[in-house]
């Protein structure tokens, strides 16, 4: 090498520096269903106001809380671990807590009680157990009350079916705690009302994912 | 470790002449680099990776009257940060970076020397997580640089380098996520190294 040879060493570097500069090509992401809260409300006449839900990254990870029987907090830990690969970017995570006055989640496994007059109730229903989550948007609308309740009926708990029930329900239900407000119209999908599997699809994952990285415009809130 | 450790025994291993002219040197620096990463959910998200503290242990040997071959092998200490429009920056997993590459050096002008080398970078993630949830990449990498030989007295050399690599980031799991291609990934690193013998 000598000072004749740096011009050429310069161009060369200059030229594949030209040549290397693509980027990575994003998928697209276009599978997803409806997620957002639909509320309907009466001032200045009938309206539905569109909300859009997902924890806030300092509220990482979710605490959830779960009454310890038929095994359930084993099947939260399952939900969990199914969920939290949809989120490349660490945008989704919880863990379980045992005290449940400092949860954001409570799951108890019992049948639902009445929902109290501002919440909204998803339900859905399973062979031997069925599940419901209530969603309290408080007054403002713009606020979601936590802790979250969700509850997990186990109807009947000595079917064979059981622990495959509890495995899909829970799943199901964390998918709305995380914020997905709707269900899905595809009996494929997890979210469905009432669904046939245990797994996310590729549109519950598009989903979860347009979710956390649509603008939300309710926050969590304690009373 | 294990490859640091085939080096040291390669070089013990050198026939008895060659061995004696065998230079070994070790370089403290940092090394920052372009996005590891870009993507868009609605809005744009980049991941970015951190300065890296970097360590640089390497042996040449002459092989013509001013070029010398060798081996370098780099561990860098780095971080990722997830920065979108509109959210704020979080952190994201953290990884070492492991290259071994095989170069040429010679001289430029002055106290200055070239470099160049080409190999391999390994990703090791800290956590298996997020991009890295299916392993770091194995990635072949292409290096180049300038080193400036201070002139000092003594058997130890001290030596400021810049370094620069170039790469072609993906792992498993972006591809399984969708992603297609390679990020083109730039690194510069700047370093205060030792050298036995000095030049």
């Amino acid at each position: 090498m000598t000072r004749a040879h740096l011009p050429a060493l310069i161009a060369g570097a200059a030229i594949v520096a030209s040549l290397a500069c693509s980027d990575i090509g994003a998928p697209a992401r276009t599978s997803y269903y409806a997620w957002r809260l639909l509320v309907p409300y009466d001032s200045a006449g009938p309206r539905v106001d569109t909300l859009s839900f997902h924890w806030p990254r300092n509220a990482l990870p979710v605490k959830i809380w779960v009454e310890d029987q038929f095994s359930a907090p084993d099947r939260v830990r399952e939900g969990i671990a199914l969920w939290k690969p949809a989120f490349l970017y660490g945008e989704w995570d919880a863990k379980l807590v045992g005290d449940s006055s400092a949860a954001d989640v409570i799951i108890r496994t019992v049948p639902p009680p009445s929902p109290s007059p501002a919440a909204l109730r998803f339900h859905m229903s399973f062979q031997s157990c069925s599940g419901a989550t209530d969603i309290d948007t408080a007054t403002t609308r713009r606020q979601l009350r936590v802790p979250v309740h969700s509850y997990i009926d186990p109807s009947l708990p000595n079917a064979p079916d059981f622990t495959a029930c509890l495995r899909t329900v829970v799943a199901h239900e964390l998918g709305h705690t995380l914020g997905l407000f709707q269900h899905s119209p595809d009996s494929l999908d997890l979210m469905f009302t009432d669904p046939t599997v245990d797994a996310l699809s590729d549109r519950d994952i598009g989903t979860a994912v347009s979710a956390y990285h649509y603008p939300a415009n309710m926050v969590p809130v304690r009373p | 470790m294990r490859i640091l450790t085939c080096m040291l025994a390669l070089a013990g291993a050198l026939p008895l002449p060659l061995a004696g002219q065998v230079r070994y040197s070790v370089t403290f620096g940092a090394t920052g680099g372009t996005a590891l990463l870009r993507d868009r959910i609605f809005q744009d998200i980049e991941v970015t990776q951190t300065i890296a503290p970097t360590v640089i242990l390497g042996a040449s040997v002459p092989v013509s009257r001013r070029e010398r071959a060798g081996l370098e092998v780099a561990l860098g200490f780095a971080g990722s940060r997830i920065e979108e429009s509109g959210f704020p920056t979080t952190d994201g997993p953290g990884f070492r970076t492991l290259s071994v590459t095989f170069g040429v050096e010679g001289p430029l002008f002055s106290q200055f020397t070239y470099h160049g080398a080409a190999g391999l970078m390994k990703y090791l993630a800290d956590d298996e997580e997020g991009i890295f949830r299916q392993g770091g990449p194995l990635l072949l990498v292409l290096a180049g640089g300038v080193d400036y030989h201070l002139p000092i007295r003594g058997p130890v050399g001290l030596v400021a380098r810049i370094r620069y690599d170039y790469q072609r980031f993906s792992t498993d799991e972006l591809r399984a996520t969708g992603f297609t291609g390679t990020q083109d990934v730039h690194r510069i690193g700047l370093g205060l190294g030792l050298e036995y013998p000095r030049p």
